[in-house]
């Protein structure tokens, strides 16, 4: 730049960036760009020959995977499966998985997140499966699973558990103001006012500011949508009419103080309060039943209810979720998407998933698993999961789409919810700055983006 | 290394060196490479690579086109944008604010407490001085992640008997608030480190020769006086030592947050500078605008602990 000023004050200096600079022009010469793998427009795989053998290997942060595949394994003495436990997506699986493809490795199957689906695809990640008849199967899934792991007109993953949403509560401490399970979200406000207006020290349910993800939930379930893949690239809308008025309501919320905002539910903090009557209810995916059941105190005192609802939209939504993923360096595609599409669809599959890994919710169109029709003894002897997740599955949003940088936009919104209690700024803003803080970083990345107007 | 080469060189300027004279003299300027190569390996591999790399991606950047880079990759040279981006992020910048405060707040401090502690325990009147020296030091021992698991009973609202206790007197005590979680954290840090640093003052306590301390009594000093005009100014380069330690230290905080961040929702994503890099690189998979990061607080921290530096040096000679 300006080197001539440099040349006469600091010589070696100089001499040290030039060599720098050489190393890294040879460096960039030598280096593929990330992304570029392609291979979705190489040929297909075929599968391998009668009689061959062959070990596939599966990434999952789910517990006893092996014994599942164990199952599979018995019946396919030559597809064995291997389960190879990887850390929990964000907090270090996917660091891994991204370290392996970029190497030129990796498993044949990864477990990943359903909003995570579109990172994976920017990374040239993933396999696109329709190229090996995965169409076929779409029948057995919840077709909102099905529809998030669908882009461009390929199959990208296997759905393998979500989050259908619910409401779970304490009949005995709603008695203390006459209350019953909300059927709306106005109803629900009403019942948090009078909670805490009864008793200070009491609150409905706490209201994450520090994690954006229910609040996306909400949104979607009011009929949100966020990211619309087009052929002129992403419409990107988080200010549509239907997130607004989720923000505005739950701006009014914290401003009233109807919601605890100083722990987020499953916290430490959380789970006390829970278990002392001073957190009333949650609104949970269904998988939020096995840390509901780690209150303690809390056998026999809780219900579960629908989940309330917006004038518009959807009678439920979803929260979390994962897939089975073929990625992109395996070399029998068709085997590991056959696995996959069993351990998620089969009787067999989906009551050992539950059994031993505890997934969330079966995507499977057509079974919840044995475990899941019995009564609970510890929601009062109810039989929570066909009384109110088996409907909610199917009123979950079916157009809602992940984008290629969700936990970008997660952790910029959270940062963002976040301030309303350090200085006041509204949800409603929040959501003004992330659009645009969104829309900017997906232009530096090179893609194709259009605000909506 | 210096004394075997002239030893040898010595016979090479009085005649020309006969086949053996050679070989020896190769295998002399071999040894100290092949002794040195695991440690050079090591080196190259896990520090200067590395610190390469993360120069040369710093200056990169991928170019995609279409829905998901479908239509096309490319990956470039970037030139400053990296940087520039970097420094106009303004959860990058918060995040060095806030360590630039954490650093002057807390270094001192720690500082003070070590130097108390050490000059205490060093005084003629100690009682049990090895058994206290290594119970301060305990601490140090305790990695920063479980040290924060720990810290963290004492922090939650509901598990901790501090706030319990705050309420009984009428105090609400609030750890995790959003002004008051970077001073939580602050007393972790303090925590494990003042026995550390005290000990580095000890050990520059005790290379204080007797006959000053004797010359000192016999002048009539009190042990106030001998702290003060004998073992402080000698220690100086201890505490030097210990303050640009710790201004390193504060610059790369990344752990306690880290972990705190799970029960403290006033911890934003990029809450320390490291922090940011991390999530830039690992959450956001931008490797660039994360190695950018990482320059810019290796070379704040050069910075900040040469000036220390400096200004000390100046300080002293004056």
């Amino acid at each position: 730049m300006n080197e001539r000023g440099l040349r006469v004050t600091i010589g070696r200096r100089r001499l040290l960036g030039l060599g720098l600079g050489a190393l890294g022009a040879a460096a960039l010469a030598g280096c593929a760009p990330p992304g570029a793998n392609p291979v979705n427009s190489q040929p297909v795989i075929p599968a391998a020959a009668p009689g061959e053998k062959i070990t596939l290997t599966y990434w999952a942060w789910l517990k006893d995977l092996q014994k599942v595949a164990d199952i599979w394994n018995a019946k396919n003495p030559n597809v064995q499966v291997e389960a190879v436990f990887s850390l929990g997506g964000a907090s270090g699986g996917y660091q891994k998985m991204y370290s392996a493809l970029a190497a030129g490795g990796g498993p044949d199957l990864a477990q990943v997140e359903l909003r995570s689906v579109p990172e994976f695809m920017l990374v040239g990640g993933l396999v696109d499966l329709s190229r090996y008849g995965a169409q076929q199967h779409a029948s057995l899934y919840d077709e909102a699973a099905w529809g998030q792991v669908n882009f461009n007109g390929g199959v990208y993953a296997i759905p393998q558990d979500t989050g259908p949403m619910g409401w779970y509560y304490q009949p005995a401490v709603l008695e203390k103001v006459g209350g019953q399970p909300p059927a709306t979200w106005d109803e629900w406000a009403q019942l948090a006012e009078a909670l805490h207006k009864k008793d200070p020290s009491v609150y409905l349910e706490s209201f994450s500011v520090a994690d954006a993800s229910p609040f996306i939930s909400y949104a979607a379930q009011a009929g949100a949508k966020w990211f619309t893949p087009t052929d002129d690239g992403w419409l990107v809308n988080l200010i549509d009419d239907a997130s607004l008025a989720v923000a505005r309501f739950f701006d009014k919320a914290v401003d009233n103080q109807w919601v605890q905002t100083a722990y987020d539910a499953y916290s430490p903090g959380w789970t006390a309060a829970a278990g002392n009557g001073q957190i009333a209810a949650l609104t949970g995916a269904s998988w939020g039943d096995a840390l509901v059941e780690t209150i303690g105190t809390g056998a026999g005192k809780w219900k579960v209810a629908p989940m309330p609802k917006w004038p518009t939209g959807f009678g439920s939504t979803a929260l979390g979720g994962s897939s089975a993923a073929v990625l992109a360096n395996s070399k029998h595609p068709k085997e590991a998407m056959d696995f996959a599409v069993w351990m998620t669809t089969s009787k067999e599959g989906v009551d050992a998933m539950i059994k031993y890994c505890g997934i969330g919710w079966s995507p499977a169109r057509d079974y919840i698993g044995a475990q899941r029709q019995q009564p609970s003894q510890f929601f009062s002897g109810q039989n929570y999961n066909t009384e109110v997740f088996v409907p909610a599955a199917k009123q979950q949003p079916t157009d809602w789409h992940w984008w290629p940088i969700t936990q970008r936009t997660i952790y910029a919104l959270s940062d963002q919810f976040r301030l309303k209690l350090t200085s006041g700024q509204s949800f409603v803003d929040s959501l003004h700055v992330t659009q645009k803080t969104t829309v900017d970083t997906l232009r530096q990345i090179g893609l194709t983006v259009q605000e909506a107007k | 290394m210096t004394t075997s080469e002239t030893a040898v060189s010595t016979p090479v300027v009085a005649a020309p060196p006969t086949a053996p004279a050679r070989r020896h003299r190769r295998m002399h300027v071999a040894a100290p490479w092949i002794l040195l190569a695991p440690f050079l390996a090591l080196f190259l591999l896990t520090v200067l690579g590395p610190v390469i790399l993360a120069v040369v991606q710093s200056f990169t950047r991928i170019n995609r086109a279409g829905l998901f880079g479908e239509k096309g990759v490319t990956s470039g040279f970037a030139g400053f944008d990296n940087y520039v981006q970097a420094l106009s992020n303004g959860n990058f910048i918060q995040a060095i604010g806030r360590v630039l405060l954490f650093g002057i707040v807390q270094v001192p401090v720690m500082t003070v407490f070590a130097t108390v502690l050490a000059l205490l325990l060093e005084s003629a009147s100690a009682r049990w001085p090895a058994f206290f020296r290594a119970a301060y030091f305990l601490p140090y021992g305790i990695p920063g992640v479980i040290a924060t698991i720990l810290w963290s009973f004492l922090y939650v609202p509901g598990l901790s008997p501090i706030i319990d206790v705050g309420k009984l007197v009428g105090l609400d005590i609030d750890f995790l608030g959003p002004n008051t979680v970077l001073w939580s954290i602050a007393n972790i840090v303090t925590w494990t480190y003042t026995g550390y640093n005290m000990l580095v003052i000890i050990a520059q306590l005790k290379a204080i020769p007797s006959e000053i301390y004797e010359a000192a009594r016999v002048d009539g000093a009190s042990p106030l006086r001998i702290a003060a005009s004998i073992q402080l100014p000698l220690i100086r380069p201890a505490l030097v030592l210990s303050v640009v330690f710790s201004i390193i230290g504060t610059l790369q905080l990344f752990v306690e947050p880290m972990v705190l961040r799970t029960v403290a929702p006033a911890i934003v994503t990029e809450y320390t500078p490291n922090l940011s890099a991390y999530t830039n690189a690992f959450a956001y998979n931008d490797y660039g605008i994360a190695s950018a990061e990482a320059v810019i607080i290796a070379v704040a921290a050069f910075v900040l602990s040469f000036g220390f530096l400096a200004w000390t040096n100046r300080k002293g000679r004056s």
